[in-house]
């Protein structure tokens, strides 16, 4: 067994009006040798004179790394000759650097880890050369802005740790203001040192990687690294102590020079300027500097407002983002619905018109506005979206838009109910027809009304009103495949068949409020282990539109039991926060089953409606009712454990498993432990990419996530390299099931994870681990769990495979790219 | 004399710029001299106050390593034989807001990195008193430009003694301040931490006065500051309170000098400077310096290892003499530096990268810092009993051309008088002591930090028991009718 080792150091431009030892503007992209003076052209006879802002932004910088600052810093010469250095050295610090000994907290896949600074120091950068042809150009330009290197110990362990730093760095710079943290242009600039050795062995020889222009390259060239130097050491070699250098067009990293070549900088203390000296003006400068962090940050916005920790993740990850979100929070906006809207809908149109958050027309001001008449239920939600678009177009408030347009809807009951009596007056029949028991004409008589009040009534006071009106509550149950809607053919089989009369069925059913009026309506007419993409799409849109368009007060799904798990959980992640309960229920065998004989009639009936009375009496959101029984939608499992008279028990959930990392175990204790949902993952509807209703764009979206993803169990003997065929036909994700906690060979043998693994790391595949048995999945016992998130494997916790699976859907359908799904995979 | 010098600029510019051309030509103090090139250009507003009044219109001549715009700033040396400086050095600005010209650029050691000024690569200077002998360095151009009455002033550098020593072989006055009290901007470094920029003059109240406009806190260069003064009291300001002395009258520390391996002739000059001294009331008492011996050796570990990193910029790629053609950037540095160095140069840079290697700095650099704090003490406990010492300048009085009387190896150690007050930080003054065999003799006067106002009254003390000599044929300023 081998161990990495990486270190890294980064170097930070800081982001002063000037150069650090002259007057020179401190700028990216200018005319080449336009910002230069004979300072930083080290002419004759000039001195440094010390930027006492880089100086400052450097002690913060130190100070937010928890260093110990030094109260007395030296700057040394460091001497190499360079052409692109004008004074052939470099004005740093080595001895006595400005900071020590700090630390930063990262976590990758789970895994926490401390990476110790060993020192934080300042110097001045060097120009630019620039090879064209047979000439070498110089621009000096950058010669001289400041530059601040962070060294870290070498505590990371594998590259995507790296990337993680890196990135945390990129926005701790940016909420500092000490550096725009671009890697690509450079203000932010990466060498790493990695070394392999066997387990135990402490640190290896170590080599240098240099050129690496984007966390992702540092990703990439440091596992290159570490695995070209295992291949080393395994045939029995001794890794060579150089610097070498990335190759990013290939791939993989070349010598450039070995230790013996390496330069000798003769430091010595820099006598044109004195040791920098701490006071306590200056220390308070340096306070006043420190800013509350990206992470801090994170958990104050779930603890203070109840996001989750994706809202609040996106919400921070810009200074600009957060700073908006919650000054929108002081002028009175909802902290849910605000974070919705900054994540999907304002962003997207930011995106498209290339503006970012407080620089556009949309002030924190307007943007409460907003949800202010949202809330007051001026405006409903599609409207609001129009006006937001509005105001991006015309720079105006969204109450003037509003009523420019004549946006504004009807809240006022009093004023609804005389259009609802008006109509209900024109419609006798109808309403008759109502009160007999019929659920159909309600929705069109929801639709006159529409139609009198030009679509300006507000849906669910509509919806509320007229089921007053009429005393009635709708449900409506939909029939989405299943033995619960189906049919035994005369060879025996069980084959699709139609919802049976819900009304005959329930006649004698006298649990069921007197101002239930059913709706029934059959989706697809099929047996539940058939579902497809586009039977998925029918369910969402229809759902979307019910919700949306407030037909109904509850909604019923009538499902089979095979594939109850999925559905269950792919409506949670998308409906989880609908304002109607949205019930699942299924039967194993068709409600006829038994027909003419002696024996009970099966479950389907008793299922069905004690569903239908769940959704009448609430509360919102998904949920699943089975026998006497009602589960949470996630995590549920199709065990048939205990076949009771009422078959109770075809299902169990895993929501109950302990969470080593939570304080207190079991969160379960008092409330029913099946819709204990508090330590899962919230729901991730809605996110900009897909709209809900449209049937056509959600089924184009999940066939198309469908067809990266595939759901992989682990077994003994099993051969990664099949993986890898699945990979090179278009597979993203695989959802990996596990044994127990996450373990899984990766041997170096054909018959082991090890090599698909790999192929996946190379190739931006992901594994989301899940158990084949009632654990969590953290990776934390076993040396091959170990290995395992060393290879890249993200665990999954407490999730199962089906609940991780359409998880993995969903998060696809919001996201613009692949890094977003990994991002919402490993928000748990 | 000084009526001539206030108004000779505005006078008669061409005739002095004919006398000073004539006279030059068998000196060759200047390597660029234009008397009219600033005349009248002063920078900023002139400062008007009654101190500087004595400078208003003055004429003054400029080591070539210190920058004066539009003039060449060659140090001596081919790299750098074309360039042009772009701007003034703050001691040069602030000279001419107080009225004083800039009119040429005065030869020196390439780099300020001798003891003759046979160094420069760019020009022979010789000495006003006899034509064999060298006039000292490295602002040997300066001392020449007072000596044979160019100017009445110059600027030179002082690293180990190069404002000092030929101060005192061409007979003039050489004022080495405290370091930092002098703004280093625009004087191209050679040893950074022992670099001053100091003045010459054959009039000691334009000594005074140039001191005191040079000097002062500089915002271009962070190791520069206020003098302080070391007077007990400045609301009683009697002279005495203001010079500082521990006593009634001042106290001279002199030197054993058996150990001092001096000439004859210094020798005795130094007796009777010191008797003269004794008979101006002035308290004579022994002292010893005991890390003399290691002033040399300790001055050019620290000086070569800051000159290595110092001349590196010297490079051939943004200015300065480069080859016509180089295959390469490597190669292009290669050939500036080997084309562009003299042997002197090449030598120092050598020695100080090699004292600084790593490995090899706790042997060599990091033992002469250590060295340099013990002189540094050595010359605190001295003035813990003492107000001033008094050494010779320089062990023997100029020497003649192409070192057949001494080898450049004994020109180092002889360093060890001037090399101590820089490597200690602390001003000292050379002033003529008198002429033996034709050569004058410069002795050398060390105060503590920011005693400069001593070491100028001890000196004006001097004068009146001897009033320095002009060299034959000099005693009268050029141009003067």
């Amino acid at each position: 067994m081998y161990q990495s080792f990486i270190g890294l150091e980064i170097h930070i431009q800081l982001a002063t009006q000037t150069k650090i030892f002259c007057g020179c503007k401190a700028a990216f992209g200018d005319e080449p040798n336009s910002n230069i003076c004979p300072v930083c052209m080290g002419y004759p006879g000039v001195l440094p004179v010390l930027n006492q802002e880089a100086m400052r932004m450097a002690y913060v910088v130190a100070r937010t790394l928890n260093c110990t600052l030094s109260e007395r810093s030296v700057f040394e010469r460091k001497n190499y000759f360079y052409p692109d250095l004008p004074k052939n050295y470099q004005i740093s610090q080595y001895e006595h650097p400005l900071g020590r000994d700090g630390f930063v907290d990262i976590e990758f896949h789970k895994k926490k880890r401390r990476v110790r600074i060993h020192e934080v120091h300042l110097e001045e950068d060097a120009g630019k050369m620039i090879h064209a042809g047979d000439m070498s150009l110089l621009d000096y330009n950058r010669a001289g802005t400041p530059l601040l290197e962070i060294v870290t110990e070498p505590d990371l362990e594998v590259g995507e740790e790296a990337e993680v730093l890196l990135q945390h760095f990129r926005r701790m710079v940016r909420y500092l203001g000490v550096c725009d943290g671009n890697m690509e242009e450079g203000s932010m600039r990466c060498d790493a040192n990695v070394s392999v050795n066997l387990s135990g062995s402490g640190l290896g020889n170590k080599v240098e990687i240099k050129n690496l222009n984007s966390s992702r390259f540092v990703r990439k060239a440091l596992n290159f690294e570490i695995s070209r130097q295992k291949d080393i050491l395994e045939r029995g070699g001794t890794v060579v102590q150089e610097t070498r250098l990335w190759n990013e067009n290939r791939d993989v990293s070349e010598a450039m020079r070995t230790k013996e070549s390496a330069h000798d900088y003769r430091y010595f203390p820099e006598p044109d300027l004195p040791p920098f000296i701490t006071d306590d003006t200056f220390l308070q400068e340096v306070e006043k500097g420190l800013v509350e962090l990206p992470v801090a940050r994170r958990t104050r916005f779930i603890e203070d407002y109840g996001l989750s920790e994706l809202q609040a993740e996106f919400l921070v990850d810009e200074r600009s983002t957060a700073d908006f979100f919650e000054q929108s929070i002081s002028l009175g906006a909802d902290p849910q619905s605000a974070a919705s809207w900054l994540a999907s809908d304002v962003k997207k149109l930011l995106n498209r018109r290339g503006e970012s958050m407080g620089s556009s027309v949309l002030s924190p001001e307007r943007f409460a506005e907003l949800l202010r008449l949202l809330d007051e239920g001026r405006i409903h939600g599609k409207i609001a979206k129009q006006v937001l678009e509005e105001v991006f177009a015309s720079d105006a408030s969204p109450a003037a838009i509003i009523k420019a347009k004549g946006w504004e809807q009807i809240t006022d009951p009093a004023e609804l109910s005389a259009y609802i009596s008006k109509v209900l007056e024109a419609h006798p029949n109808a309403v008759e027809q109502v009160r007999a028991g019929d659920a159909k004409p309600v929705g069109f008589l929801v639709g006159q009304v529409m139609k009198a009040t030009s679509g300006r009534a507000e849906p669910q006071l509509l919806q509320e009103l007229i089921s007053s009106h009429l005393a009635v509550k709708v449900i409506h149950v939909l029939s989405f495949g299943g033995a619960i809607s189906g049919v035994r053919r005369e060879d025996g089989l069980i084959g699709p068949g139609e919802l049976f009369d819900l009304r005959t069925e329930f006649a004698g059913d006298t649990g069921l409020p007197a101002e239930l009026r059913l709706e029934e309506i059959q989706l697809v007419a099929f047996l539940s282990e058939e579902i497809a993409p586009a039977d998925w799409a029918v369910l969402i849109s229809e759902i979307a539109r019910r919700i949306e368009d407030s037909e109904a007060a509850g909604i019923v799904v009538a499902h089979g039991t095979d594939t109850l798990a999925y559905t269950a959980s792919l409506l949670y992640w998308f409906f989880g926060k609908a304002r109607i309960p949205i019930i699942l229920t299924a039967s194993s065998v068709p409600n006829d089953s038994e027909r003419g004989s002696e024996k009970p009639r099966s479950e389907a009936v008793a299922n069905i409606s004690a569903a239908v009375k769940r959704a009448a009496a609430g509360p919102a959101g998904v949920g699943v009712v089975y026998g006497a029984q009602e589960y949470s939608p996630l995590n549920l499992k199709f065990e048939r454990v205990e076949e009771g008279a009422d078959r109770a028990g075809v299902f169990r959930t895993w929501n109950e498993i302990e969470d080593p990392r939570s304080a207190g175990g079991s969160q379960a204790s008092g409330a029913p432990a099946s819709l204990a949902l508090s330590n899962l993952p919230g729901p991730i509807y809605p996110a900009p990419g897909v709209e809900p209703t449209d049937r056509k764009a959600v089924q184009v979206a999940l066939e198309e996530a469908l067809s990266r993803c595939f759901i992989v169990k682990a077994f003994p003997g099993m051969r990664g390299d099949h993986l890898i065929t699945l990979m090179k036909n278009g597979v993203r994700y695989f959802v990996l099931e596990l044994y127990d906690t996450g373990t899984a060979s990766v041997r170096e043998t054909p018959y082991s994870l090890r090599a698909a693994l790999q192929y996946g790391a190379a190739n931006g595949v992901s594994f989301f681990c899940t158990s084949q048995q009632e654990a969590m999945v953290d990776f934390a016992d076993y040396v091959t769990s170990h290995e395992l998130w060393r290879e890249g494997a993200v665990p999954m916790g407490r999730l199962t495979t089906e609940s991780a699976f359409t998880r993995l859907i969903v998060a696809q359908l919001g996201s613009e790219d692949e890094l977003e799904v990994q991002r919402i995979m490993e928000d748990q | 004399m000084l009526t001539f010098w206030k108004n000779v600029l505005e006078n008669s510019p061409d005739a002095y710029e004919k006398a000073v051309r004539a006279r030059d030509a068998h000196i060759g103090a200047f390597l660029e001299f234009d008397p009219k090139r600033h005349l009248g250009n002063a920078p900023g507003e002139v400062a008007s106050a009654e101190k500087h009044a004595v400078l208003a219109g003055l004429p003054f001549g400029v080591k070539d390593n210190i920058a004066v715009d539009g003039f060449r700033l060659s140090c001596g040396s081919r790299i750098l034989e074309n360039f042009t400086s772009p701007y003034h050095a703050t001691a040069v600005q602030r000279l001419m807001q107080a009225g004083a010209v800039p009119v040429g650029k005065t030869n020196l050691d390439e780099f300020g990195m001798g003891s003759s000024t046979d160094n420069s690569a760019l020009g022979s200077t010789t000495n006003p008193w006899n034509e064999e002998f060298v006039v000292g360095g490295s602002s040997g151009g300066s001392a020449a430009a007072v000596a044979a009455g160019l100017v009445p002033f110059a600027l030179g550098s002082d690293t180990g003694g190069s404002v000092r020593q030929p101060a005192s072989f061409c007979g003039v006055y050489g004022l080495k301040p405290t370091y930092g009290t002098v703004s280093r901007f625009g004087l191209v470094a050679y040893a950074s931490s022992l670099d001053v920029i100091g003045a010459l003059s054959s009039d000691i109240e334009v000594l005074q006065a140039v001191y005191d406009v040079i000097s002062g806190a500089d915002a271009f260069d962070q190791t520069s500051m206020d003098p302080e003064p070391i007077g007990r009291s400045s609301a009683d300001a009697s002279a005495e309170d203001v010079l500082g002395y521990r006593g009634k009258n001042p106290c001279l520390g002199v030197l054993k000098p058996d150990q001092l391996e001096l000439t004859a002739e210094v020798s005795e000059s130094y007796q009777d400077c010191l008797e003269g001294f004794r008979s101006l009331g002035y308290e004579i008492k022994e002292v010893s310096l005991s890390m003399l011996e290691y002033v040399a050796p300790v001055y050019y570990t620290i000086a070569t290892a800051e000159a290595s990193a110092n001349l590196a910029r010297y490079n051939g790629v943004r200015y300065g003499r480069r080859p016509d053609f180089a295959e390469n950037p490597d190669e292009l540095v290669r050939l500036s530096r080997d084309e562009g160095f003299g042997p002197e140069v090449k030598l120092r840079i050598l020695l100080g990268t090699y004292v600084l290697r790593s490995g090899f700095q706790d042997q060599y650099y990091l033992r002469a810092q250590k060295i340099r704090t013990a002189i540094r003490k050595d010359f605190e406990a001295c003035f813990g009993e003492v107000d001033m010492i008094l050494t010779p300048t320089f062990p023997r009085q100029a020497f003649r051309h192409g070192g057949e009387d001494m080898s450049p190896f004994e020109q180092k150690q002889a360093d060890k008088f001037t090399a101590s007050a820089n490597l200690a930080g602390v001003p000292a003054l050379s002033f003529p002591a008198g002429v033996r065999q034709g050569l004058p003799v410069g002795m050398q006067l060390v105060a503590p930090a920011f005693g400069e106002a001593r070491l100028l009254a001890a000196a004006r003390d001097y004068a009146t028991l001897y009033q320095p000599e002009f060299a034959p044929g000099y005693e009268r300023p050029a141009g003067e009718q």
